[in-house]
């Protein structure tokens, strides 16, 4: 929980409470202040630290802000949309790709002029795929409608988070609004802030939230959502309009939050703009090491200023008319780029906004800095005063460029480290499969742990898996029975993230990655492609084995794409590695995290006891899509998951598409030691929670029956293993561990009785 | 407000005193980052601001932990890393060899690093310059025998070079962190904290000239955008092999006893490191086996699941003290 040192209460306003927080705490300690009635979410980097925090607080007894994990980001901002029909106060945080998933549902929002709180963390929008902060998610929202706060440092995004709810709900406004911050610098650098010692003060300043028309009064149905056609052009207008009244409801609200706060925010940021002939504009966090540069540049005898602004919709045109009337020369630092128009987003709309002052000849050009969260140094923005000055003797000789972007040296050549494995050397001949004539099942043999070890591991060391990651020996133990050459292809994860930071890859064959949504789609379009270029002649028909790896949390936000690969049958390997929870972006609870179990999203505490809801049965939803192979695997048992490997080979080639779940050690966020990993994968075989199995055309077979072999165990037995669990050994989760163990027992009988019954 | 004394007597020309850890992820720079900056601020009424310079969540790879402290009215603008420390904190000597530690380190500076090795030996490994202060503490030693992660040993160190931090307001965020959420960690983590305050190995680096002041630049890789395959392409298959990983070892490494080794291959079946090292030999009756020749301590990160799983103890799991 929060530090406390010093309460301040100066002027008769209310009492603060000085903290040391990073704008994502902060954040969260308005939401909790706030106390919205939902928050749907799916998490993604630098934003997740928003539910965290809030979930930590919830557990703690803290607020009761209802917290829904969606199913990815458009989910999640449908469950917004959804919550917002009946009149409740709604918070989603999210960023870069998150948000992009979710566009098509800010325009809903606006349209249905239904207001919420959306933080955007802002991040660089993939691909090739980078988690820090620029301004390239940001620009995608300008046309949705949405009020647009910019908060510049953590302090900020606490007051923005109040004061944008505040404008949201007015009546003459009515619209969701968007605060967003720099990811990273802002989100994650603690800072000195003050935030009100009572939430009560917090609430009263919003006031009450007063909608139109809710979804659930049956007194007075309503529709939310006709389809409009002549008539949409009007519904436009009124939300064009609400914009516009924005404007004047900003200000008094900004007038009313510095009489409790004693911070007064305004439309813009200037700094020593009074005389200033040269200037430069800097969105966000690096206004303010622009400020320092300005200083620098005026201890030199130089007239220049820095711009920044607090509020990007409305887009405060007469404002940026006033402060620029003198300025000779202004330099935009865009964070972003619009490709092909000269300009990012930034330049582009100031110009516009100028161009409306008859009066106005500042000549403004454009700088793109900081992609990718590409540090921004002080040094490097006093040159960019350096060249604005000179710009303003001279003219803008270059009125478009990148800053900071380098070269590289032309006269390297990396060589190949390795040389890359021939398809002879990925077929040793060691796992063989043939068909039992008398089963019509399939027969693997030669998988021997020992011989096995000449097998080239298709992943190079030196990858950066954290100590005793569980995912490598899923996947070598799992790739060792594959023979032949294979193309992979990674979702977004932990498997993903360790084996591609450039220019480093620790693939030794052929990897593509997607975003997490769209991986079993990818691959199904390089399956298909490869057949169709050597149906034309165009590639040799060589045998390749295409798997697909995800994680369990991939399994979340892209099951509806893996089905459809399922569906459509094509000639690939799904490999799921589940290691119950998404754990590169900070151990947030997925779908397959079991009942009760602790993660960032899912705290155990005295008002909250662990995750709500049982763990998802993807083998069992794939099953459902009657594909030829579906197995599940554990390095536990590590001869039967490479025999499992040779017939998932077999049945993709020759029948279609083949589903596999790995159950996958996470030492980090299962919090246990590494070394325990064998113990703690084999107890959760032997206590049937995660069972052996195979569904051999819809013929299912126990492979490994602890209870045959007499070695199964109580629950607990698991469970008292792990950090993230151990909980349930106290009495007062009895009655949770109780329904822990009904589940597992219900699938188990379940999977026995398919087990006895082909017909099942 | 009032006027104040100023708290803090060495700063850089825009007022901050600056820190910058350089560390291994899982060893805690990050929380010690926290504490240190609670500590100037809440306890001592600083203004200041604490980051680290890190991407996914993961243990094991290099992380830099950033602290600045300015006085109570002074607002902490430029945002940007440490690139002029007044100390430097080097969590682990192996980071030496891949990160660019000592730049920006001049004279006046501090430096504290974790190693059992004296400050006249670490002097050269590093090649620290003329006129900066050398702390060497064992943390790793302090930290396994008191059973706590390093970094509250370290902020003993911290607290000792550091001269307007004083020890209580560093217990006092101590006590915010732990005493709340895992009280049975408290005590000790202050007896480390006490340990690494007190046995520390201090050299004032003569001013002779060895080792020149390394100025700081940026990272700048050989691939920018005249010569870097398009689309973000790495047609280099495998090339993480060149990457030395030893540094994500915490103090353990496992030595391979050929004697008793069966050959079975359940270590490699567990390593996620790909460190097992087998060949083709021909055994006693002519016959191509794969036999274990030992363990590539160049990737190994020391996670021991391969000790646990040999059926022979012919992998134990040893102290690394270099």
């Amino acid at each position: 929980m929060t530090p406390q040192a010093a309460a301040t209460s100066a002027n008769g306003m209310p009492e603060q409470t000085k903290v040391v927080l990073n704008g994502n705490e902060l954040a969260a300690h308005a939401a909790s202040q706030i106390n919205f009635h939902v928050m749907g979410y799916f998490p993604i980097t630098p934003s997740t630290a928003v539910p965290e925090e809030l979930d930590a607080m919830k557990a703690a007894g803290v607020h009761d802000v209802h917290m829904i994990p969606g199913d990815g980001e458009h989910g999640a901002a449908g469950i917004c949309f959804g919550a917002t029909t009946t009149g409740a106060r709604v918070f989603n945080a999210t960023s870069a790709n998150g948000l992009l998933y979710a566009l098509e549902q800010l325009p809903v929002q606006s349209g249905s002029r239904f207001p919420m709180l959306l933080n955007l963390i802002n991040r660089a929008v993939s691909g090739p795929l980078n988690i820090r902060g620029d301004h390239s998610d940001l620009v995608y929202t300008l046309t949705t409608g949405w009020l647009t706060f910019m908060a510049k440092d953590p302090q900020m995004v606490y007051d923005m988070d109040i004061i944008a709810l505040k404008v949201a709900e007015h009546p003459e406004v009515r619209l969701p609004a968007i605060v967003s911050y720099d990811g990273f610098v802002t989100s994650h650098q603690k800072r000195r802030a003050y935030i009100f010692s009572d939430r009560q003060v917090v609430q009263d300043f919003i006031g009450e939230n007063k909608p139109g028309y809710i979804s659930v009064d049956p007194d007075n149905p309503v529709t939310i959502g006709p389809y409009m056609n002549d008539d949409l052009i009007n519904n436009r207008r009124q939300q064009a309009m609400a914009m516009v009244n924005a404007k004047a409801v900003i200000k008094q609200v900004f007038e009313e939050y510095a009489k409790i706060s004693g911070r007064k925010y305004d439309f813009l940021h200037t700094y020593r703009m009074e005389d200033a002939e040269v200037a430069v504009f800097f969105l966000n966090s690096s206004f303010d090491t622009a400020c320092e540069a300005v200083d620098i540049m005026r201890d030199r005898g130089h007239k220049v200023g820095a711009v920044n602004l607090a509020v990007l919709r409305p887009f405060p045109k007469e404002e940026l008319q006033a402060v620029l009337k003198n300025v000779k020369i202004l330099c935009v630092g865009d964070r972003q780029d619009t490709y092909g128009t000269g300009g990012g987003s930034m330049s582009l709309e100031i110009k516009a906004a100028l161009k409306d002052d008859p009066e106005n000849k500042t000549r403004v050009y454009s700088r793109i800095y900081g992609l990718g969260g590409l540090e921004i140094y002080l040094e490097e923005v006093v040159e960019i005063i350096e060249e604005a000055i000179e710009y303003g003797k001279s003219g803008i000789k270059v009125p478009y460029e990148y800053v900071g972007a380098f070269e590289g040296d032309e006269t390297y050549k990396p060589e190949r480290v390795e040389k890359p494995l021939t398809a002879a050397d990925q077929t040793p001949g060691i796992v063989s499969v043939e068909v039992d004539e008398g089963t019509g099942k399939l027969k693997v043999s030669g998988a021997n742990a020992r011989k096995l070890t000449q097998m080239p591991k298709r992943l190079a060391p030196g990858h950066g898996a954290c100590p005793g990651c569980g995912i490598i020996p899923s996947l070598n133990n799992f790739m060792r029975g594959i023979e032949g050459p294979v193309v992979v292809l990674f979702h977004t994860g932990c498997g993903m993230i360790i084996g591609s930071g450039y220019p480093f890859s620790a693939h030794r064959v052929t990897y593509v990655h997607n975003l997490f949504q769209n991986g079993a789609a990818t691959m199904s379009g390089i399956v298909d492609a490869y057949k169709e270029r050597i149906r034309r002649g165009e590639l040799p028909d060589r045998p390749i084995t295409f798997i697909h790896v995800t994680g369990d949390g991939g399994n979340d936000i892209g099951m509806g794409p893996s089905i459809g690969a399922a569906l459509r049958g094509h000639n690939m390997i799904q490999l799921e590695y589940d290691n119950e929870g998404y754990m590169n972006t900070g151990n947030q609870l997925s779908f397959s995290t079991p009942l009760g179990h602790a993660t960032s999203t899912s705290h155990v505490g005295k008002a909250q006891a662990g995750k709500s809801s049982h763990n998802k049965d993807t083998a069992q939803i794939m099953a459902a899509c009657h594909i030829p192979y579906v197995f599940t695997g554990c390095e536990a048992q590590h001869v039967d998951l490479t025999k499992k490997a040779a017939k998932a080979q077999y049945y993709a080639r020759e029948y279609g598409f083949v589903y596999g779940k790995i159950f996958s050690f996470c030492p980090l966020n299962w919090k246990c030691r590494e070394q325990d990993a064998r113990q703690i994968m084999q107890a959760a075989i032997d206590t049937c929670f995660f069972p052996l199995y195979e569904i051999e055309k819809g013929v299912t077979t126990i492979t490994y029956d602890p209870e045959k072999k007499n070695k199964r165990i109580p629950l607990i037995e698991w469970l008292k293993l792990m950090g993230k669990t151990r909980h349930f050994t106290k009495d007062s989760y009895a009655e949770l561990l109780a329904r822990h163990e009904a589940e597992v027992e219900r699938r188990w009988q379940r999977l026995k009785a398919m087990h006895e019954s082909p017909v099942l | 407000m009032a006027q104040q004394t100023e708290i803090l007597k060495q700063k850089n020309e825009y007022g901050y005193y600056e820190i910058r850890m350089e560390s291994v992820g899982g060893q805690g720079a990050n929380l010690a980052g926290k504490i240190l900056a609670d500590a100037g601020i809440l306890h001592m009424g600083l203004n200041g601001v604490n980051f680290a310079s890190y991407g996914s969540e993961k243990k094991g790879t290099p992380v830099k932990s950033f602290i600045k402290f300015s006085e109570p009215d002074r607002d902490i603008r430029v945002n940007s890393p440490v690139v002029e420390p007044h100390l430097l904190v080097v969590f682990h000597t192996n980071l030496a060899g891949k990160v660019a530690v000592m730049q920006g380190v001049k004279p006046g500076a501090a430096v504290i690093v974790n190693t059992p090795k004296k400050c006249d030996e670490v002097r050269d490994l590093l090649q620290v310059p003329g006129g900066v202060t050398l702390y060497c503490v064992d943390a790793m030693k302090i930290s396994v025998e008191e059973k706590v992660r390093i970094n509250t040993t370290i902020m003993g160190t911290i607290c000792r070079a550091v001269d307007f931090l004083t020890k209580d307001a560093v217990h006092a965020s101590i006590k915010d962190i732990f005493g709340h959420k895992y009280p049975h960690l408290l005590e000790p983590n202050l007896n480390a904290f006490e340990r690494g305050h007190e046995e520390v190995d201090i050299l004032e680096v003569p001013d002779d000239g060895k080792y020149p002041v390394q100025p700081f630049t940026p990272f700048r890789p050989k691939l920018g955008w005249k010569n870097a395959p398009i689309g973000g392409v790495i047609p280099n298959p495998g090339n993480t092999a060149l990457n030395d990983m030893s540094m994500s070892r915490s103090g353990f490494y496992p030595v391979w006893h050929e004697d008793l080794c069966i050959n079975c291959g359940e270590c490699d079946s567990v390593c996620p490191d790909q460190a097992m090292i087998f060949v083709t030999r021909k055994d006693d009756k002519g016959e191509d086996k794969r036999f274990m020749t030992g363990v590539n301590l160049q990737y190994c990160k020391g996670c021991m699941r391969c000790v646990d799983v040999c059926p022979k103890q012919a992998l134990t799991a040893e102290r690394e003290t270099e």
